[in-house]
This record gives structure tokens, sequence and C-alpha cells, in this order.
């Protein structure tokens, strides 16, 4: 196969990435990842590198309109920055040393693993609207993790207090650190916070993880190109393709409301996930 | 007794909304960030792929071609010299600096509110993006 082949393959890869990764919640670099390191034989790194790079190039077109549209809440995204960043830089150098170290098969099997138990906290996933009242720590009140918005469907403004931060920071910290290491957005983990422990409103939540994911990505990225491991010729035809497929999910979504068929996506990143843990193990 | 910085338990926590310049200014910079990084990208991969599309993928598998610019002075001499390898280190350089400049103009807009602690944080997070990019990543290299 030639290089032409090879980059367009890379670009129709992308394109079914970002559109599972859409549909589901995920990102496109759950599909990404493990089809350039199984189909291709992309070293894990390189495929790591890919993935952030995808991360940066859809989260900055999506958050871009979040912001626009005044969904995300920059203070809270902001504030929780100061944990997801340090974690996607420990999770980016630990990738390097263990690559470094001859583990990359153990990297390969825990990447599985991961996406392995994202999946089931997707079809459990509380879809609750708003959030049963709470009150704001004294951190919040502080740093003033308040704010308010319009909701169309309901009909008039929410307002949302951050509620516990401490354990918000702390899961922020794990959703950075497997950004850094696997490449992923880790969006589910940072909604599974803002919505848990914050106590934000759903589409709040949504659109700050959004808003966020850029900046945890720009930490991992960061490293990973300073060290070589971000090669232009695979990680731009993925972005591109990504970015082209997360374009045609945003479309067809409000036509998939029935949640169950949205959820029919998901076994794709399961039989990826266990592609992976194969390729770790030296069975495939 | 409570403070305007923290209002005491029980009672709503105010809302400190940014100004509405914040939100388009980071809505700006994501969006001009992201056009400029694609377009050099774009046009650097296939340029690339004129030159190089008939070699065999494993090549670029097992290879990366930047990794003579990473350094400040490849990067500078590269462009300087047209070389298409350098384009594609700077497409994705002005990738990865789009978040930091929306964290940047995230803590002008603290620091011109007077917002001391969340100024602070923000400059730290730049901090530690920028440590990433320009030191750890050559370290653990």
């Amino acid at each position: 196969m030639d290089l032409v082949e090879f980059a367009l393959l890379v670009v129709l890869t992308g394109v079914l990435g970002g559109l599972v990764g859409s549909l589901t919640g995920l990102g496109g670099a759950v599909v990404v990842i493990p089809v350039l390191v199984v189909a291709f034989g992309v070293p894990f790194p390189i495929a790591v590198g890919a993935g952030l790079i995808t991360i940066l190039a859809t989260s900055s077109a999506s958050g871009a309109s979040f912001v626009r549209d005044h969904l995300s809440d920059l203070r809270i995204g902001m504030f929780l920055e100061i944990a997801t960043v340090p974690g996607a830089l420990v999770g980016a150098s630990l990738t390097i040393f263990l690559v470094q170290a001859n583990l990359s098969d153990a990297l390969l099997i825990a990447l599985g693993v991961i996406l392995l138990a994202i999946v089931p906290g997707v079809v459990a996933r509380r879809r609750q609207e708003l959030p049963p009242p709470g009150a704001a720590d004294d951190r919040a009140r502080a740093l003033g993790l308040a704010g308010e918005y319009h909701d169309e469907a309901l009909g008039r403004d929410v307002r949302y207090e951050a509620q516990r931060t401490r354990p918000a920071l702390g899961v922020m910290f794990g959703a950075g650190l497997v950004s850094g290491m696997f490449g992923i957005g880790a969006g589910v983990f940072k909604v599974f916070a803002l919505e848990r422990y914050l106590g934000l409103p759903m589409k709040v939540s949504t659109a700050t993880s959004n808003f966020m994911i850029g900046v945890t990505g720009a930490a991992g990225a960061g490293i990973l190109l300073a060290a070589g491991y971000i090669n232009p010729v695979i990680a731009a035809p993925a972005a591109l393709g990504t970015a082209g497929g997360a374009y045609l999910g945003s479309q067809i979504l409000p036509e998939l409301r029935n949640r169950t068929v949205r959820l029919l996506f998901l076994p794709i990143v399961g039989i990826l996930a266990i592609e992976v843990i194969l390729r770790g193990l030296g069975l495939l | 007794m409570s403070s305007p910085e923290a209002p005491g338990p029980g009672r709503p926590v105010p809302i400190r909304a940014l100004p509405d310049s914040a939100y388009v200014r980071m809505s700006l910079v994501l969006r001009l960030g992201l056009g400029v990084s694609l377009a050099i990208l774009i046009a650097g991969l296939i340029a690339y792929l004129i030159q190089h599309g008939t070699e065999s993928y494993s090549v670029i598998v097992s290879s990366n071609p930047i990794l003579s610019y990473l350094n400040l002075r490849g990067l500078a001499a590269g462009l300087a010299g047209g070389h298409i390898e350098a384009y594609l280190t700077l497409g994705l350089l002005a990738l990865v600096a789009t978040p930091i400049l929306r964290v940047l103009s995230g803590f002008y807009y603290f620091h011109s509110g007077g917002e001391r602690v969340m100024a602070a944080i923000t400059f730290a997070v730049m901090i530690l993006l920028l440590l990433g990019l320009l030191v750890l990543g050559p370290w653990v290299h």
C-alpha cells in the first residue's frame, strides 16, 4: 500500500471515528487509536499522538460554538483545568517512559480495559436534565463558581452552583491522566465529575467538558510533539477525517432521538477494545 | 463576618459572569487557531503526498519526518528553506498553541477583572502547558 492510499484510509477511519464518537459521546479517538494500532500497525505512542491531535481539532471546533452560545461555564472550566492539565502531563510522560521500557503491550491492554470500562458508563449514564439542588462549598463560594443559562427546552433560565469541588478536582486529575496516557478525550469522566460532584445541569456539563478537553489534550499533545511522537502524516488525515465525521454526526444526531439506536454504536467501541487487548496479549 | 468574596453558607453564590467580549474573543481564538493550523496541515499534507505518495506506507509508520524540525533553529531553517516537513511541524504547533492562547485570554480577563485567585489559576495552567511543550517533552525524549 502506498502513502496516498494509506492517508485516504486514515481519513476514512477518522470519519468513522468522528461519527461513532459524536453519536456515543465518547469522541473520535476511541475508534482512531485502536484502528491505527490493529489495522495499520502504527506504534502505540504515535497512535496516541494522533488521537490527541484529533481531540484538539474537534474540541476547538465544537468548543468555539459552545463558548459563543454561552453554554460552557468558562469560570468552572478554567478552575478545573488546574487538575486536568497536571494529570495529562503525568499521563503523557508515563506513556513515554513505559514505551521506552518496552511496555507498549501493557499500555495496549490498559487502553482496551479503559475503553471497555467506559462503555457501561455511557449506557448507564444518568440523562437527568437538571441535578437535585445542593449547596455550594466554600471554595465554590470564594471563587464564584455559579452560573445561569437559558434552557430553550424548559423555556426558562436555569441557575446552578458548584457543590463538591474537592472530589471533582480528583476525578478531573484522573481524567487528565487517562487523556494524556491513552490519547482519548476522557469526556465521560469529566461529565461525570461535573454532573455528579459539582451538580451542574446536563447541558452545561457537556459544553464545559468540551471546552476543557482541548486544553487537556494540548497538555498531552505538547509533550508527545516535543518528544517526537506526533507524526503529521498520520495525525493530520486522522484529524481531518474525525472533524468531518463529527460534523456528519452532529447533523444526524437530532434525527436519532431514540437512545437505543444511539447505543447500538457502542459495540463498535467494545469490539475495538477487545482487539486492542488481544493485540497487547500477542494473540492478534 | 463574611466578606464579599465569600458569601455565607445558605445564601446563593453571586454570579460573576465574564464580559460578553470574553466569550466572543475565546470563541474567535479557537476558530482562528483551528482554521490557520488546519489550513497549514492540509496544504502541507497534500504537498508531502505529491512528493512521497508512491512510497510504501510502512516507511511513515516506522519513522517521523519532522524530527529535525522539533527545535527552534531546525524549524526556522526548515521554514526558510521551504521544507514541507517544517510547515507540517508549524501546523501541529499552531494546533497545540490554540488552547494555550485560549487560556491566555482567560488570564487576561480574570486579571483585568481584579480576580487574583482565578488569574493565578489560569496563569499556572498556562505555565504548566508551556512546561510540557518546552521542557518536559524534550526532556522525556
